[in-house]
């Protein structure tokens, strides 16, 4: 059975506990994905200023220099410089947004230290330093063994500033959550009964299903709604014959759950 | 205060244990169960486990059974606990009426099973599982931990046709050159001809039952089962015929329909220069026609990329399982041009791709600088051989994982494949 091992516990001297969820290996290699695309246009958008710089401000010439410089200094230069934007892309931001970077954010991921408190220009500076191990040859071979074989899924670097990468929780409330109302008056006065013997975990299986039925295709939403209708009076040994659509008498269900629990 | 309990008998319940809580360990419920089980071993308890639900008790009182669910649920257990009605005697008839009124009557349509009982919606969910609608990122998380989590299961799956081809081809090197060093290329022959075309053969039907294979271990773990490497090949064994067939014609459909398309315009497209139209004109068709040629190869590939899934999960097969799988691939579930099916699946596959990589590097690194080292011989290529099989097959291995998963995803959120679940014990 597959267990939810991936979990990181914060445990504060109040001994309240925070539980994190840590993140994978995939998520991590998708948030990189996308640094690197915007790190890639970063890089031609570095270029182009400077060629239009070139082009448009003949005093600031170069070319003299350049060419008294030797080749071996021209590609030390040129490594120098795409080392500071590979580099400092991901140092700058997760120092300056608290442990993110623009696919991290995408991804609803973010660095933290494992005491749980947000990481620092430090922090930041070593895992991102110690990317150069992790990424050795390319595509992070290290990293991938590193992370496959940590406990909190941490690379190299992670290891060495004290960070774990954590998924965010989603804070959004699902859009149809508003879209249940209660009825002015209630299409079939037994439904009064059924929501007095609902459980809990009933309104949430039939709370799901008014969430999701949108991306449902046709015929199997209307299966469900059969399905969840037939099982509901079979449990409840209730003789209704509904004179509403299926997903009618859920959804007045649901409606008046909710109008009576706010009540209470 | 009237009761049902009659007068001198306790009530009695059955306490079954059902399912392990997420993140529950294993081992700590056996240790558990031990001290409840006197004479029972680890290695029993653990069978048991695996063969859930379990009756720890059939006649235990109330208080009992209150105890035995604090303690183990606290050790990560899933308890239920039913009346045992063996011990509840039949109370007096004055006192039936107190009982839950059964249906007066019953509607039809609520008598009526449902009009078709979904065949698609056979695999069971295990107690304690959850099963819900994922991200991408998820998906991607899920599938590491899963392949964390049953390491050796999958990975041994997708090994064992690798390591067959390996030493099949190892022999048939040795046998046709006496050296395992040269190419097969440098010693031509019929023998080589038909030993070469047995072995692939070998290596596609073996390659097809680990796929199959590893689609039951993964959907058997994923919805909280358990099975074993020689349980995932033998659940196969049935539905072998119908997956290579459908896997031929879906090679034979995805490369060869683009293939066709590119040969009718490789003649198409000089002869229309032949015939007097201007060399930019027919390198703009010529671009046009490998666009196109793409268009259609990547159409084709993700419409039936969950092919392999239904033929496996769903027991369809051929031009059948063909068309649910774009069925299935077809349209989004969620708002945003990233969030579309085709979109999501093709960030899945370039993630695995990209972990691909980093494995194969990895992998193959020590391979190149032994090949450096030390000079070309039996045990440098055996090295080098090895070290590939392992980096193919932790390569094949996530990605496959993270597209089983894909599928069921689609299916939680097209099908509400998880609410009918949840319906069916509601």
């Amino acid at each position: 059975m597959e267990t939810a091992k991936d979990r990181l516990t914060i445990q504060t001297p109040e001994q309240v506990g925070f539980d994190y969820a840590l993140a994978g290996l995939g998520s991590r290699t998708a948030a990189f994905l996308v640094d690197t695309v915007i790190r890639w246009f970063l890089v031609l958008a570095i270029l182009a200023v400077v060629g239009l710089v070139y082009k448009f401000l003949p005093a600031l010439d170069l070319s003299a220099w350049v060419k008294d410089l030797s080749k071996t200094w021209l590609i030390a230069l040129a490594v120098l410089a795409y080392g500071l934007v590979d580099l400092g892309y991901f140092l700058l931001f997760e120092a300056l947004w608290s442990g993110q970077t623009p696919g991290k954010r995408r991804q609803r991921l973010r660095v933290i230290r494992m005491n749980g408190q947000p990481i620092g220009w430090l922090e930041s500076s070593i895992r991102n330093i110690l990317r150069a191990v992790d990424l050795v040859g390319g595509f992070y071979p290290v990293g991938i063994v590193v992370v496959f074989l940590s406990r909190n899924n941490q690379r190299i670097g992670d290891y060495a500033a004290g960070t774990v990468v954590i998924v965010e929780r989603q804070r959004s409330v699902p859009e149809d959550r508003k879209e249940v109302h209660a009825p002015q008056a209630l299409t079939h006065p037994e439904i009064e009964w059924y929501v007095a013997r609902l459980k809990p975990a009933q309104y949430q299986v039939l709370r799901s299903f008014l969430e999701r039925r949108g991306q449902m295709e046709q015929g199997h939403r209307h299966e469900l709604a059969r399905l969840l209708s037939h099982q509901l009076s079979k449990q409840m040994f209730r003789s209704t014959r509904v004179s509403i659509s299926y997903e009618s008498f859920i959804e007045e269900i649901v409606a008046l759950y909710e109008k009576r629990r706010r009540a209470i | 205060m009237p009761s049902d309990t009659p007068v001198g008998t306790e009530k009695k319940f059955i306490v079954r244990l059902v399912g392990l809580k997420p993140g529950a360990s294993r081992e700590t419920l056996v240790q558990a169960l031990q001290r409840l089980l006197k004479g029972k071993s680890a290695e029993e308890i653990g069978k048991a486990l695996e063969r859930l639900p379990l009756v720890l008790s059939r006649s235990v009182s109330e208080d009992k059974a209150r105890q035995l669910k604090l303690f183990l649920e606290s050790q990560g257990a899933i308890l239920k606990i039913t009346y045992s009605a063996s011990a509840v005697m039949v109370p007096p008839k004055e006192k039936r009426g107190q009982e839950i009124a059964p249906a007066r009557e019953r509607p039809k349509e609520a008598e009526r099973p449902p009009d078709r009982v979904d065949r698609r919606a056979k695999p069971r969910i295990h107690a304690g599982i959850q099963v819900q609608p994922m991200g991408v990122g998820e998906i991607l998380d899920r599938s590491f931990r899963l392949l964390r989590q049953y390491f050796w299961l999958f990975f041994v799956i997708i090994f064992i046709p690798q390591a067959v081809f390996f030493v099949v081809n190892f022999g048939l090197q040795f046998l046709i050159s006496g050296d395992v060093t040269q190419d097969f290329s440098s010693s031509m022959g019929a023998g080589f001809g038909v030993s070469a075309f047995l072995a692939v053969l070998i290596f596609l039907v073996l390659q097809f039952w680990a796929q199959g294979a590893l689609i039951h271990a993964v959907s058997e773990t994923y919805l909280g089962h358990s099975t074993s490497i020689k349980g995932s090949y033998g659940a196969m064994r049935s539905r072998l015929g119908r997956l290579i067939g459908t896997m031929i014609l879906w090679s034979i459909l995805v490369f060869g329909v683009p293939a066709l398309f590119g040969i009718i315009a490789a003649v198409a497209v000089p002869s229309l220069a032949v015939m007097g139209l201007g060399g930019l004109l027919t390198g703009i068709i010529a671009v046009v026609a490998v666009i196109l040629a793409i268009w259609i190869f990547t159409t084709l590939f993700l419409n039936w990329l969950v092919a392999d899934k239904v033929v496996v999960l769903e027991e369809s097969g051929w031009m059948k399982a063909l068309r649910r799988s774009k069925e299935l691939m077809k349209g989004r579930t969620e708002p945003g041009f990233w969030k579309s099916i085709k979109m999501k699946a093709s960030l899945i596959i370039l993630v695995g791709f990209l972990i691909g990589i980093g494995i194969h590097l990895l992998f193959q690194l020590p391979g190149v600088v032994l090949g450096i080292v030390f000079p070309e011989g039996l045990v440098v290529t055996t090295v080098q051989g090895v070290l590939n099989m392992v980096a193919v097959s932790l390569a094949t291995a996530y990605t496959a994982i993270a597209m089983i998963l894909f599928y069921y995803d689609i299916r939680v959120r097209k099908e509400g494949f998880d609410l009918k679940m949840m319906a069916e014990k509601l």
